[in-house]
């Protein structure tokens, strides 16, 4: 595919952000974003955003897309999915031949969303399994099947919480960098045990906007662009009854697809970088495996301190994951750099789902 | 190169007020209609794609992930796209993206709504669609804003209320033979004009009735078409564009974002002039001015001399020259958003391959442009289809559909069939920032403020931090600007937000206010007071009513309502202002909720299974096609989408031998508070069945258990939701 990655531009990541409404937030991070990928308002021909109704609190978020994107009267629409379903559908766009570049928008204004518990729940079904409790319970649920089907346990799990919080030490746009131990982790206040408090991702507010175009386009007006080989995603069973909790059919389905567009045949080989959702941290684990690539150096795992260090930002946490993936293969990730040159890039939308994207993000564009 | 994309099978429900059937099952039925459609299995589908509008209607967060079974996208590709109302004909945009791109042989796109669990009344959905701080707090409804939107086209185009009325008795009529019509009628210009006025100048015969439906469409590349040998209808041009969120700074009566979206189609279809190269039209008409509005657009004649000619000459009928919703529209076949969309290129894709029955349009037809709408009046998605030579086919089930063939189970209440309720408590505070925060600074000290975009010379009003349609150009001063405007719209409201009438002989007048000293296009909406309703005019010059200094908060309400001006002269002084300074107490939040609630049918599997429970019992249901008993009881199979019976096929499953497959302890409520005491929640399989049940586990003191520890059902006192599935341990 002939899809590259122009530029980005983000504004946050912190627990708050009443300064800005989110309309001035996605404006600054859109004006980074256009700068970053050398192009002009005109030059872009219309946008795709990654928002759901409720986060954002408007019954229908997407007519507040346009104004603060300078795309007023372009061709816009939402895709309410993560950031990279939003960048998924902004390819097949281009792929078609008749877009030549895209800006890629979501935000997250979490902290101005009081009862998130409650948002979270009124996903599950009504009928079925939308209980009367915190939502954090198929996330417990999970983390059990998981553990008595897979190799894992409950320590390399706590394990996943303090290695991506100490990374986001080193990394200025994290909030949530600090330094646990296993101990602390584990023996944190029960929600859903074996689940604790410290074992899923807090919240954070932010704004990432990324411009996509055609390979022509990147070479045209980007100074530092880098290229998509390869985006698939997926979605496991939603009937929650019927799913296997143990493992993710989303990623596994979204990997298959991104790797076979990329012609990559051993992932852990040839892939030197990798981005993977960590909104619980068991679920960081369980994508390895659905990935193909438990095993690999945890250093290259999350670098930058994932979603435990960097925070939760709704459908906008993909975003910064590509974000993170940008910097590394451009030699600009500072303290927390790895050496990239080809990297993977990992969505999930959090409980109750199974709905995963995985995208291969290259330094150059690749002979196949 | 893009790839050629065609439309080879349709399925869909009934359109209803209220259905039996949960989202998921909607969706189903829908699907395996239009498998069956095309000729395929749901294995040669490769990727789906769902359309579906706001999930304050069905009453589930992230209502896209909850419909992935039904729609046959468990383990494969498969993503949701939402433009508000116009997601319907977004829907076989995004499945031509997937096809065209190359990515994709085939995409199934499904389109579903339902709106009747949102309580009491799917309208209530819309007051959060409105700018939370400055229109929210005037209890706006979507009727008020279609209302203002009538009201100003019927004033420039020439429009009465009767040609509405007819516009709207003649796609009623349509609907007639529309097998899926939910209220196709033949009804009388005056029966329209007669029935109960809502919200001047819109009566109840004006608008769409609210549904519950789903549609879907197989989309494949030409190859595929060609091999089935069915009569492809190939996607021509689509375009689809949205326009700025400040519906107040444009004027309503033209839809430019609609003509911008039909150009972009036209242009890739190769049509030069659309009144002549397209042969019938279905533009989105869920109120009876709409179609016209967006067939100016369609047209792209701004004048709407083409269209009034078409409709004075009676041209828009179905023996016409110019044929305008011959499905029955949002009008007659009803009005389930997203699927309304979609209804509406299942009607194309008949009417191009001969499949209409009664409703074809008797000629040859080449070409049709299907057209929805949404936001606040602001997006516009067009499709365009071209038979592309296809011979009609002859024999067609489709020719001969009657309601009853279709899937679906109207139902009156809610009352009537096991169900559910819930009300969320979803609570924000937003973020202000700091051009709405010196905005409503502004109102607490009496003045309206904007702020000046230098690039375009525009006053804008709600002040803003930036400008929306000059490259995002900073601004550089707010300032205090003239109180006092001209009415550019307005209606007179007998209905509440949720659709509640107001008391007998009170109104709500509001009006879109065009300021004073600043560019016309530029105003805001507010309601209008110390006036006969009757004597309220287009163009009539207003003023700002404030609260008292010592009532004034900083809102739009600080604003008591405008009030004719007369003939006194006002002070038209722009004055500019230092804005606020940026600190931990003026950087300001708006307090807001979304006041709905929800009463959800427990659909057909979800009824079995309710009833099931209130006995103390378990079934499964027989799925002859995976040779398995699916659990809980289902009406589809989520791996084949063939359809069952929860009834017909149960399968009895012993509620005593559950053994827990897995589980957790659970220490906080659904808000995040701690319980007084943890709860267990089991996930339990039953021997020979597969798939499981979520339920809580009632322990005694002492009581312990893991993974494997046998369980049995407790028989519940109501079966009213999930937290009555109990389950005891066994054997201790």
């Amino acid at each position: 595919m002939g899809v590259a990655l122009l530029g980005m531009g983000i504004c946050g990541f912190t627990p708050t952000s009443t300064g800005l409404s989110y309309r001035e937030m996605i404006a600054k991070a859109a004006k980074m974003a256009y700068r970053d990928a050398g192009v002009t308002i005109d030059q872009v021909d219309g946008a795709v955003s990654a928002e759901e109704d409720f986060p954002s609190g408007y019954s229908i978020a997407d007519e507040y897309v346009p104004d603060q994107l300078g795309m007023v009267r372009k061709p816009v629409y939402t895709i309410p999915g993560d950031f990279l379903h939003a960048v998924a559908s902004a390819a097949m766009q281009i792929e078609t031949g008749r877009f030549d570049v895209l800006v890629v928008e979501s935000y997250s204004k979490a902290s101005n969303m009081l009862t998130k518990d409650e948002m979270v729940r009124f996903a599950y079904d009504p009928v079925f399994n939308r209980f009367g409790l915190s939502p954090h319970w198929l996330a417990g649920l999970e983390l059990n099947a998981f553990l008595r089907e897979s190799p894992y346990t409950l320590e390399e799990v706590a394990e996943v919480v303090v290695r991506n919080r100490a990374a986001a030490v080193a990394n200025a746009s994290a909030p949530y960098g600090d330094n646990f131990t296993i101990d602390d982790v584990l023996g944190a206040r029960p929600v859903a045990a074996p689940l604790t408090e410290l074992m899923f991702a807090q919240h954070a507010d932010g704004a990432v906007i990324a411009v996509l175009g055609t390979d022509e386009a990147a070479r045209k007006y980007a100074k530092n662009p880098v290229f998509f080989s390869g985006i698939g995603w997926g979605s496991g069973n939603s009937i929650l009854e019927r799913r296997d909790h143990s493992l993710s059919m989303g990623t596994a389905i979204a990997a298959e697809r991104a790797y076979k567009e990329a012609g990559i045949a051993s992932p852990s080989q040839e892939i030197d970088a990798f981005f993977v959702s960590d909104s619980y941290a068991h679920r960081q684990l369980m994508h390895l495996e659905a990935l193909r690539v438990s095993g690999t150096d945890p250093r290259t795992i999350n670098p930058n301190g994932g979603a435990l260090g960097g925070g939760d930002l709704f459908e906008a946490t993909g975003g910064v994951r590509l974000y993170e993936a940008l910097a590394q293969l451009r030699g600009e990730a500072g303290r927390c750099q790895v050496k990239a040159e080809r990297a993977l890039v990992h969505a999930w939308r959090g409980v109750p789902t199974d709905s995963c994207v995985v995208a291969i993000v290259d330094k150059e564009r690749r002979a196949q | 190169m893009s790839n050629r994309v065609a439309v080879i099978g349709v399925g869909m429900t009934k359109f209803m007020r209220r259905a039996k059937e949960a989202p998921g099952e909607l969706a189903a039925e829908a699907v395996r209609m239009a498998l069956e459609d095309a000729g395929l299995d749901l294995d040669d589908i490769e990727a789906v794609t769902l359309g579906t509008a706001p999930d304050a209607f069905d009453g589930i967060h992230m209502k896209g992930e909850h419909l992935i079974a039904g729609t046959g996208g468990a383990n494969k590709p498969y993503m949701r796209h939402f433009i508000g109302g116009a997601t319907g004909v977004m829907s076989p945009i995004h499945g031509w993206m997937h096809v065209a791109s190359g990515k994709y042989n085939s995409c199934m796109v499904v389109a579903e709504e339902k709106m009747s669990p949102c309580s009491p009344h799917p309208a209530g959905a819309f007051l959060t669609i409105f700018d939370r701080v400055t229109e929210q707090p005037l209890e706006l409804t979507l009727i008020h804003i279609f209302a203002l939107e009538m009201a100003r086209f019927m004033h420039v185009y020439g429009y009465s209320e009767r040609d509405l009325a007819e516009v709207s008795a003649m796609i009623k009529r349509n609907a007639l033979h529309h097998p899926a019509a939910q209220i196709a009628m033949d009804l009388s210009p005056d029966d329209i004009l007669n029935s109960p006025v809502l919200s001047w100048p819109v009566k109840r015969f004006d608008i769409s009735p609210t549904s519950d439906a789903a549609v879907a469409i197989v989309m494949v590349n030409e190859r595929i078409a060609r091999t089935l040998k069915k009569a492809p209808v190939f996607i021509e041009g689509v375009g689809f564009r949205l326009e700025t969120a400040y519906w107040c700074a444009r004027d309503l009566c033209y839809p430019d974002y609609v003509a911008m979206a039909a150009r972009d189609a036209y242009r890739m279809a190769g049509v030069v002039n659309p009144a002549r190269d397209i042969d019938f039209f279905e533009p989105y008409d869920p109120f009876d001015y709409k179609a016209l509005h967006h067939l100016n657009a369609l047209l792209l004649d701004k004048t709407g001399r083409t269209v009034k000619n078409l409709f004075e000459s009676g041209n828009l009928t179905r023996e016409g020259s110019h044929p305008m919703c011959p499905s029955g529209g949002a009008l007659g076949v009803g009005n389930p958003i997203a699927a309304t969309g979609l209804m509406k290129i299942a009607e194309l894709y008949f009417q191009l391959s001969g499949q209409a029955g009664k409703r074809q349009i008797q000629r040859t037809l080449r070409r049709g442009v299907a057209q929805a709408w949404g936001d606040l009046m602001q997006a516009g998605t067009v499709v365009v289809m071209g038979a592309d030579g296809a011979s009609p086919v002859t024999s067609s089930r489709w020719n001969t559909m009657k309601r009853e063939d279709l899937p679906g189970t109207p139902i009156k209440t809610v009352d009537e069939v096991p169900h559910t309720s819930d009300a969320p408590d979803l609570r924000y505070a937003w973020d202000n920032g700091f051009a709405i925060s010196t905005y409503l600074d502004g109102l607490k000290k009496g003045k309206i403020r904007g702020s000046l975009d230098t690039r375009t010379n525009r006053m804008m009003v709600p002040a803003r931090a930036f400008s929306e349609i000059a490259d995002l150009a900073p601004v550089t001063g707010y300032y205090n600007l003239p109180d006092s405007g001209v009415v550019k719209t307005f209606t007179i409201s007998h209905v509440n937000w949720d659709s509640s009438p107001l008391p007998e002989g009170k109104v709500n007048i509001f009006v879109v206010i065009a300021l004073d000293g600043i560019d016309d296009d530029m105003g805001l909406v507010h309601k209008l007071g110390e006036v006969d309703p009757k004597d309220v005019k287009i163009g009539m010059p207003v003023k700002a009513v404030w609260k008292p200094e010592s009532k004034r908060t900083g809102s739009i309400l600080d604003i008591a309502y405008f009030a004719p001006l007369g003939n006194k002269k006002t002070r038209l002084d722009i004055t500019q202002v230092k804005p606020v300074e940026v600190n931990a107490l003026t950087m300001s939040q708006t307090p807001g909720k979304i006041p709905l609630s929800y009463r959800y049918t427990a659909g057909v599997g979800g009824a079995r299974y309710y009833s099931d429970l209130a006995r103390g019992k378990i079934s499964g249901t027989y799925c002859a096609a995976r040779d398995e008993v699916l659990l809980p009881p289902a009406m589809f199979d989520e791996v084949t989408l063939s359809l069952l019976d929860p009834e017909k096929d149960a399968r009895a499953v012993n509620p005593g031998s559950g053994l827990i497959r897995s589980f957790t302890v659970v220490y906080e409520d659904r808000q995040g508070h701690l319980l007084a005491k943890e709860k267990v929640v089991v996930q339990v399989e039953f021997p020979g069945v597969s798939g499981s049940i979520f339920g809580l586990l009632e322990l005694k003191n002492g009581e312990r258990f893991g993974e494997g520890s046998p369980v049995m059902l407790v028989k519940p006192q109501k079966v009213d939701g999930p937290d009555a599935v109990i389950f005891a341990l066994q054997g201790q």
